[in-house]
């Protein structure tokens, strides 16, 4: 632990040094203006009650570094090109395998017309692609509720194409933007839920699959209120090797498990009054999936819902608190059923996640920034689909609320 | 300074504190190998937003900021409608998902004018007063009725001289009614010097705009800039 706040305080420290040039950098290539920029975001986590985010919180951790480095182009007046690399670690998960983050040609015919082709951030509410990017967020960790940091894969990015616009209405009515998109979602083998898989001794070699869907919002006549809707459809495979829980003795033995129907609904709204944001969105997750090697079937509807407000005292001080709430509920049908049994009252702690939080962030300088936050969680919701909370880091069992400290900062250029 | 001097230019700024009046401190400027001489409030907004990088007319524009200063946020607030924070988060959120690039940005008046000077295509703000040679500077159209009627003819207003030589300039807001043959049946006077509004309010009454089925308002800005 005090090695890891000495780390902390070791990236505080060099950036307090003197001036340090710390700009976007440019350079031309083929008569082409290309910026390079970049972020680094360091973070620690301390708890009471459970381990949390799969990092040894409870005796503080500093297993929460994340990094990014793009390059991007406009190469004609509609021709718009980059890619972004990103690595990560968050105690088990991602473990610094890097990763194209995203990478597209971005054609834009008109305002109310645009491609882009390639590994496409996904629009989904209002914060979905741009969850990894701290500098831009007042909170440390956004709502868990509706954006898990340990299931980012699950929604970030897909390989294939978007169309989207922007119209502006008549009759002074505000603008509309929409995006539609289509492609192939692919999760790291070191994202949360092959994690959470394994504490049944499964090994989860691919997880992926379709998926499509749209996203609608509407910057309303009166001024700084946004409100929109997305819709996310999926169809995902799952495959690898598991313990069959009918003979453990047996060894592992192939696994799959593929949707017979996933889709999310997210419904938001944003407020901005001078120095005031308020923030909600609303997430609904319905995921039923076949388990084909047990010939099972389960059912799970996974809902949450936050409310944040964030106010900036000053240029570099801003303060934000948010209410999250976060349930699951689970059936599961056919074999599987006798061990693993439906949950469906969200008033057990095993099923649901209230989390209420209090921020603050100091801008120290335009590129630098520190973020103290406290939160106050009651429930675990530790499954079947995961929140943060795994078996595997705490093995003595999970106790019904958790406290958590986090300071994180980070730096872009 | 001289006494008529001091009072014209109160006079001036008197009548020119009004919601928008803002709008009457800043000139927004283009280089050269653009085309247009006006370009709609919606339209400028779409551009600084990176929803748009061209005009109307086809001209590709890039769009030039400032790092700070009160001019900066002046432009924010009439034209753009976030803060300088919010407009920061808002660049940085396309930058990091590939929706966009970062726009220049400059320190200075004197350095926008000359990027934007040198850079085809470049279209900043700076001061109403400062000495924009080598650059364009813009009218802005505001459209009324939610609808958008393209100018025709525009009669250019004449300098009073006394006010040239004075080294008298600044920013003229009108309010004009256009009837929907396409003549402007009324001028308000919305802001700026007030001799200077009477010879823009005399140029914008023979200005024709093109036909609509009804009669719609336009908010326009007039700059008047003594160098020239």
């Amino acid at each position: 632990m005090h090695r890891q706040i000495a780390r902390l305080l070791l990236v505080c420290a060099c950036l307090s040094v003197g001036p340090i040039p710390l700009h976007a950098q440019d350079f031309k290539l083929f008569d082409r203006t290309v910026q390079v920029h970049g972020f680094f975001s360091q973070g620690f986590i301390y708890t009471s009650g459970n381990n949390w985010l799969t990092m040894s919180t409870l005796n503080g951790s500093g297993a929460f570094t994340d990094f990014g480095l793009n390059m991007c182009s406009q190469v004609t007046d509609k021709l718009h090109i980059g890619a972004q690399g990103y690595d990560r670690n968050l105690g088990q998960l991602g473990q610094y395998h890097p990763s194209l983050d995203w990478g597209f040609a971005d054609y834009r015919f008109k305002t109310w017309f645009g491609v882009r082709g390639g590994k496409v951030k996904t629009t989904l509410g209002l914060f979905n692609d741009t969850q990894d990017l701290d500098f831009l967020h007042t909170f440390a960790l956004l709502p868990q509720s509706v954006y898990p940091t340990d299931l980012r894969d699950a929604t970030i990015a897909h390989l294939g194409a978007d169309i989207y616009g922007a119209v502006s209405l008549k009759h002074g009515l505000g603008d509309l933007s929409y995006t539609v998109y289509a492609g192939h979602r692919s999760d790291s083998i070191y994202s949360g839920y092959p994690y959470y898989f394994s504490s049944f001794g499964a090994h989860i070699t691919s997880f992926g699959g379709l998926q499509y869907g749209a996203d609608l919002r509407w910057n309303t006549p009166l001024k700084g209120l946004l409100i929109g809707a997305s819709r996310l459809n999926e169809d995902i495979t799952g495959k690898g090797s598991a313990v069959n829980p009918f003979n453990p003795g047996a060894g592992l033995l192939p696994y799959s498990e593929a949707s017979k129907a996933d889709w999310t609904n997210q419904l938001y709204g944003e407020y901005t009054l001078g120095r005031l944001r308020v923030d909600t969105e609303y997430r609904r997750y319905w995921r039923n999936e076949e388990l084909v090697t047990d010939n099972s079937e389960s059912f799970a509807d996974i809902r949450g819902w936050y409310i944040s407000g964030a106010y900036r005292i000053c240029k570099r001080l801003q303060i934000g608190s948010y209410y999250s709430r976060y349930t699951i509920t689970n059936v599961v049908a056919g074999a599987l059923s006798a061990f693993y049994p439906s949950t469906t009252d969200t008033s057990q702690p095993a099923n649901h996640d209230y989390d209420k939080v209090i921020t603050a962030r100091l801008d120290l300088k335009r590129f630098w920034n520190v973020k103290i936050e406290g939160h106050f969680m009651d429930g675990y919701g530790s499954g079947p689909y995961p929140n943060g909370f795994y078996t595997q880091v705490n093995p003595q069992g999970f106790k019904p609320d958790t406290n958590a400290l986090v300071i994180k900062t980070g730096i872009n250029f | 300074m001289n006494y008529t001097k001091i009072l014209l230019s109160a006079a001036g700024f008197a009548i020119s504190v009004s919601p928008g009046a803002f709008a009457a401190d800043i000139k927004v400027i283009a280089n050269s190998s653009v085309r247009a001489d006006t370009i709609s409030a919606a339209e400028l907004k779409l551009i600084y937003l990176e929803q748009k990088n061209s005009l109307d007319d086809g001209t590709r524009v890039e769009p030039v900021i400032q790092k700070d200063g009160q001019v900066h946020k002046n432009f924010l607030h009439e034209y753009v409608g976030k803060s300088d924070d919010d407009l920061q988060t808002y660049y940085r959120t396309l930058v990091f998902t590939g929706k966009g690039s970062m726009p220049k940005e400059l320190g200075s008046d004197a350095d926008v004018v000359a990027y934007v000077s040198r850079t085809k295509g470049a279209i900043g703000y700076v001061s109403a007063g400062i000495d924009t040679d080598g650059a364009k500077t813009l009218g802005i159209v505001y459209a009324g009725d939610g609808s958008q009627r393209r100018l025709i003819t525009r009669v250019e207003p004449r300098y009073p001289e006394t006010l040239r030589q004075l080294n008298i300039g600044g920013t003229v807001r009108l309010l004009l009614t256009i009837a929907p043959k396409g003549n402007v049946q009324n001028v308000d006077v919305l802001g700026g010097n007030p001799i200077l509004a009477e010879s823009a309010a005399a140029a914008a009454k023979q200005w024709i705009y093109s036909p609509s089925p009804s009669r719609t308002t336009t908010e326009i800005t007039i700059p008047f800039d003594p160098s020239h």
